[in-house]
């Protein structure tokens, strides 16, 4: 113990020195100057719609009233939207989830709506037959026949009957304690994942072929060291450097709102493990050329559950199986205080793959380590 | 000249071709561009999962997956455990009192309404048929999502061929070639332009492949191919800075990262900022890049747009350039 102690404040004073490590460093600054100054408290992703109202005058009237009565801040505002050049005044509604421009002219609503793509354009009319507002949409074709059913089930009763009756629709939450994040706060598991795990499995490789081309690991041979010393080491100094910055990161984002013990557990664990990938990988290689696409097409496979972490209603089951979708939804777990069992598990699964792939790697660089 | 540039790209194509790594960089964007594919069909087919229990009412099963998608679980207490799951799911259980939607409680208001709503038009027996709306389409069949994925995957495919270059020149620095490039009538600019071919070559490659395989054949190639070029410029020049100024592989890696961040930041503030925040990321080239190809991806990018964006890009590369040069002969040296 005493001699990798040894291997590792020798590791950390070195690459103290060094340019990566104040690369770290700023790439921490700069995450969180952007997640505090440029990433909005509150990321409304508000649904565009482009409407025409092509209705008697006191119909529309209605209409405004009953737009009214939804808009935040109970009035209507002036937009101008832009058609080919021409500038284009309309009324803007805005509620809590969408953004909804009345346009003059059909056809400026049909071509806005072509060449501007909102989620949709609609043209309402008044329909003498059922003494109703009746709806002809204008989509862009790429829609799922879903989606397309949707539009159309929701215009055949009176929708306002359907809707009181929905309200009455009982909801049973099986957890009442979730904790709201903002739109910064959201953003944390992703950033941490990547800034930390992810992009230490590539220092990690870096680090390796910079002491096989400096012969380092030729002079480790004829040391009392291990292997494994040798290895752990530089386990440990990157272990080291993310908790820094992650830490950091939370820090300045979230200050004391977290769950740091599970915090702390989780990011050693996974980085452990990550790292452990990363010599895994570059133990196949000879050089950091051949293992840089290796280490970057992996990296970029363990990106994809930060899709899912943005749109939970697509979860594939092959997604959920990626190494980081744990460490992405154990970071919101976190964040939120949520659910330790969820990240005690995760961490405990690190760690055992974790020192599964270090014993594993730990031989194959007794065998190749010098070549 | 031209001959002296080409005898560089040569020799590191040579050399890149002496290992897995020319196989890595020709799978590599083949591999992407399945996955999106695959992606992408599942994520514009979601509007909302429904759970519910099998057999309970085979009719309500029937009619809500013309709008949703259904699964079925034996019992109630499996169909909690799938609503409790990360993703968002709903579940729909019978009672004396009719009809509950069980949900997690992290879900958005949006979707919770939606559920409501969906037993009550079951219930209320409201049928398509019977609609009053109408749906016109433009015919467009490339969703937004796949359209943005490829656009960013373009956009990596630049930084990868800055990284090769900086690995390319690391490895010169390592077996000290490039103090011997002096003593031959190569001047510093041809030497630059000819370690930058091969990150052009590669990203040139990856971006055909990408959109070929994730069905875009039909834009506007030539438009696509002058964003592509202007913007890999920037790449370029930055992989270069990386492999002339970092000492080791490390500091390159390191200086990766940093790349990164204009990149994510461009793509970010288009997808999700009003309009007002976009001048935030006005000097990152990424994001002249992003709103070009986003466009052209679109079938609907105008030569005006095209060359006014690559314009921009280019202005940047060249300031970025200018800035650079200093330490790139001081590096060289």
């Amino acid at each position: 113990m005493k001699k990798l102690w040894y291997s590792y404040t020798k590791e950390l004073k070195l690459s103290s020195k060094s340019f990566y490590f104040y690369v770290e460093i700023i790439m921490a600054v700069l995450v969180i100057g952007v997640v505090l100054f440029l990433v909005p408290e509150n990321l409304n992703q508000y649904q565009t719609e482009y409407v025409y109202l092509d209705m008697t005058e006191m119909i529309e009237e209605n209409y405004r009233t009953m737009m009214l009565e939804h808009d935040v801040d109970g009035k209507i505002d002036t937009a101008i939207l832009n058609l080919d050049g021409t500038e284009i005044t309309t009324e803007l509604f805005i509620t809590d989830d969408s953004k909804v421009y009345v346009i003059n002219n059909k056809e400026d609503m049909i071509a806005l709506t072509k060449a501007d793509r909102p989620y949709v354009g609609a043209s309402i009319y008044y329909n003498e037959e059922v003494m109703d507002l009746a709806y002809e949409y204008y989509l862009q074709g790429y829609e799922s026949d879903r989606l397309k059913n949707l539009y159309q089930i929701i215009h055949t009763e009176d929708l306002n009957e359907i809707s009181l009756k929905a309200q009455q629709v009982e909801v049973k939450s099986l957890n009442d304690n979730y904790v709201e994040l903002n739109s910064k706060e959201f953003s944390l598991p992703v950033i941490l994942t990547f800034n930390g795990s992810l992009m230490g499995m590539f220092i990690i490789a870096a680090y390796i072929f910079l002491d096989k081309g400096e012969g380092v690991i030729k002079a480790y041979a004829i040391t009392a060291s291990k292997i494994w010393h040798y290895l752990m080491s530089k386990v440990l100094v990157l272990m080291t450097v993310t908790l820094i910055t992650s830490t950091v990161i939370l820090l300045a984002i979230m200050q004391f709102k977290p769950d740091y013990l599970m915090f702390f557990l989780l990011l050693i664990t996974s980085t452990f493990t990550f790292s452990t990938i990363g010599l895994f990988l570059s133990s196949f290689y000879n050089d950091m050329n051949k293992a840089f696409l290796a280490i970057y097409v992996v990296m970029m496979i363990l990106m994809l559950p930060a899709i899912t972490y943005y749109l939970p209603s697509w979860q594939p089951t092959w997604v959920t199986l990626i190494p980081s979708h744990n460490l992405i939804q154990g970071f919101k777990e976190v964040i939120t205080n949520g659910d330790r069992t969820y990240i005690l598990i995760s961490s405990a699964v690190y760690m055992v793959v974790g020192i599964v792939i270090f014993v594993i790697t730990e031989r194959r660089f007794k065998k190749t380590l010098t070549k | 000249m031209l001959k002296k540039i080409f005898m560089i790209f040569k020799r590191d194509i040579k050399v890149n071709t002496r290992d897995s790594l020319t196989t890595f960089l020709l799978i590599m964007p083949i591999l992407f561009a399945v996955i999106f594919n695959i992606m992408s069909i599942g994520i514009n087919d979601t509007t909302v999962n429904i759970a519910l229990i099998e057999d309970e009412n085979p009719e309500l099963e029937e009619y809500l997956v013309d709008f949703a998608k259904v699964s079925v679980y034996p019992d109630e207490a499996s169909l909690n455990e799938r609503v409790e799951r990360r993703d968002d799911v709903f579940g729909l259980v019978n009672s004396t009192n009719g009809y509950y939607v069980v949900q997690q409680g992290n879900e958005s208001e949006g979707s919770v309404e939606f559920a409501r709503y969906m037993i009550t038009f079951f219930e209320e027996g409201v049928q398509l048929s019977d609609t009053t709306a109408v749906i016109y389409d433009f015919e467009r069949t490339v969703p937004p999502f796949k359209k943005m994925i490829v656009a960013i995957a373009i956009m990596f495919t630049t930084i990868m061929g800055g990284m090769l270059i900086s690995i390319n020149i690391l490895e010169e620095k390592a077996e000290k070639t490039i103090r011997a490039i002096h003593l031959t009538t190569v001047t510093d600019n041809e030497f630059i332009i000819g370690k930058g071919l091969t990150g052009v070559f590669l990203t040139i490659y990856g971006t055909i492949a990408i959109v070929l395989i994730s069905g875009f054949s039909g834009v506007n190639w030539a438009q696509l191919f002058i964003i592509t070029l202007v913007s890999s410029i920037i790449s370029l020049l930055v992989g270069f800075m990386m492999g002339i100024t970092s000492e080791t592989f490390m500091d390159a890696a390191g200086s990766v990262k940093m790349l990164f961040l204009p990149l994510m930041a461009g793509v970010m503030v288009v997808e999700l900022l009003a309009d007002k925040w976009q001048w935030t990321v006005y000097w990152s080239p990424f994001y002249w890049t992003y709103i070009a190809l986003d466009d052209i991806l679109s079938y609907t990018g105008t030569w005006g747009f095209t060359l006014m964006a690559s314009g921009i890009v280019l202005l940047i590369s060249t300031i970025i350039y200018i800035l650079l040069i200093p330490r790139t002969r001081k590096g060289l040296m």
